[in-house]
């Protein structure tokens, strides 16, 4: 039954989410600021013994065919990279919401961390590939974050998948961001904006959530992040991995080359990278989850 | 009765009439179907994308996975169940290479693929004779093998055949 969501109801949803845990809050924190250093984060993990112990069991999982166990977990962070302490951190925290069945988007669960994932990793390659001057691991955990408002609206949208398909199919101009906020009332970024701001997210972060649909609306300073994080989600849905009914029915800011310069090569290149880095990490971060 | 499942850059075929070959939410990937009617064999390859040049490796270890390796690939799996190596007498149908909204040259990498698989197609000698490409939307494919029939399904549409 498709249901109309009030302001105040939007609250409420936002409120009965689980806030992150502190090693997780604190992690976005750090990694959002420019000139934060590995130490830092080095020191925040070592003081989470369940967080440490779970690092140390993923290097040394079949994914990352290490000859040698690594014990140390200094030695563990610098080969993993930051994002990957950050994505085991979110995924442990708010794994309920990224594992969510997204009946409202005829979605099976585990559907929207898979895509969260390949964002990620898509956003992060974008950056690396175009040589554009921002942080890739930052465009990583905005990439992993960019969806969490579906998991909120989900629900309420149930049922409303034809008449959304029928809408943007027969009306010029619309796609699924107007469908949702027909139906519902709010469309899943500015759900998603009301989390990130009730997690107290870095504002880098809520900005891209807010506007990963319409880069261009996003604050000067974090646009081209918004940008990255905008073909990230692009990539996601062209290899394969929406979360349903709305893949692919989204615009395409053609903008972005004001921004990131991109040519059809590097785009095959990027969409190859994300199929083979996808398949290691999606292994390793997926089997710590389930033991949760 | 089975269902042979095959991921992004995988190809197989069946002979078995009790079998589904099937592949899951296709995006701008392109699925080359060919059946075989005098062995009724069918054979599907999940092509990712159009040019194994970008990376050799990747094209050794999954030939399925660029439109230039599948095709042979899939042609030489679909000899073992006695169909012609040069895909002589065989039935071909593409379907998916979709696109994002308001997608713009670099981005169309769906048309770039069928494009590809086309012109592969045509050394052979072959060409589709039914093909559900392009559009906005993902798709899912099943063939059965005993009645050679090809059924698309994708989020909020009703299942069409191709």
């Amino acid at each position: 039954m498709v249901q109309q969501i009030s302001q105040e109801e939007l609250q409420k949803i936002v409120k009965s989410v689980p806030m992150l845990s502190p090693s997780a809050s604190q992690l976005l924190q750090i990694t959002a600021q420019a000139d934060h250093d590995l130490v830092d984060v080095v020191k925040l993990v070592r003081n989470d013994a369940n967080l440490t112990a779970r690092v140390l069991k993923i290097i040394n999982s079949a994914a990352f065919g290490l000859a040698n166990t690594i014990t140390s977990i200094d030695r563990a962070i610098s080969y993993l990279g930051e994002r990957i302490i950050v994505g085991i951190a979110v995924g442990d925290s708010a794994g309920k919401l990224f594992e969510k069945e997204l009946s409202g988007y005829e979605s099976a669960d585990g559907d929207l961390w898979k895509h969260d994932l390949r964002t990620a990793i898509a956003a992060r390659e974008v950056v690396t590939q175009s040589g554009v001057d921002i942080s890739s691991e930052l465009a990583f955990t905005a990439g992993l974050l960019h969806d969490i408002g579906k998991s909120l609206i989900s629900d309420y949208l149930q049922g409303s998948v034809t008449d959304a398909i029928e809408m943007i199919t027969t009306e010029e101009g619309l796609d699924y961001l107007d469908a949702e906020e027909k139906m519902v009332g709010f469309d899943h970024t500015q759900a998603g904006y009301e989390l990130a701001k009730a997690w107290q997210l870095p504002e880098e972060l809520a900005e891209v959530i807010l506007h990963h649909h319409e880069p261009a609306n996003a604050k000067e300073e974090y646009r081209t992040l918004a940008y990255a994080v905008h073909l990230g989600d692009n990539i996601a849905m062209l290899g394969g991995f929406g979360t349903g009914s709305d893949s692919m029915r989204y615009k395409l800011d053609q903008n972005y080359t004001d921004y990131i310069k991109i040519g059809p090569k590097t785009l095959a290149t990027i969409m190859l990278n994300v199929d083979i880095e996808f398949e290691k990490l999606e292994g390793s971060l997926k089997s710590s989850g389930e033991e949760n | 009765m089975g269902q042979i499942i095959l991921g992004v850059g995988d190809y197989g075929a069946s002979n078995s009439p009790g079998d589904d070959v099937k592949t899951f939410a296709l995006g701008s990937c392109v699925s080359v179907i060919f059946l075989d009617p005098k062995t009724r064999t069918v054979g599907m390859a999940h092509v990712a994308l159009p040019d194994s040049s970008i990376n050799k490796a990747k094209a050794t270890d999954k030939p399925g996975y660029f439109a230039d390796t599948a095709i042979p690939a899939l042609l030489t799996q679909m000899t073992k169940f006695g169909c012609d190596k040069r895909g002589k007498g065989m039935v071909v149908k593409l379907c998916g290479g979709a696109n994002v909204m308001d997608t713009n040259d670099t981005f169309q990498i769906g048309k770039r693929n069928a494009l590809a698989i086309k012109k592969i197609l045509w050394s052979y000698g072959m060409g589709a004779v039914a093909e559900d490409l392009g559009k906005n939307y993902s798709r899912t494919v099943s063939i059965s093998v005993s009645a050679g029939q090809i059924m698309l399904s994708s989020p909020g549409k009703p299942n069409w055949q191709l």
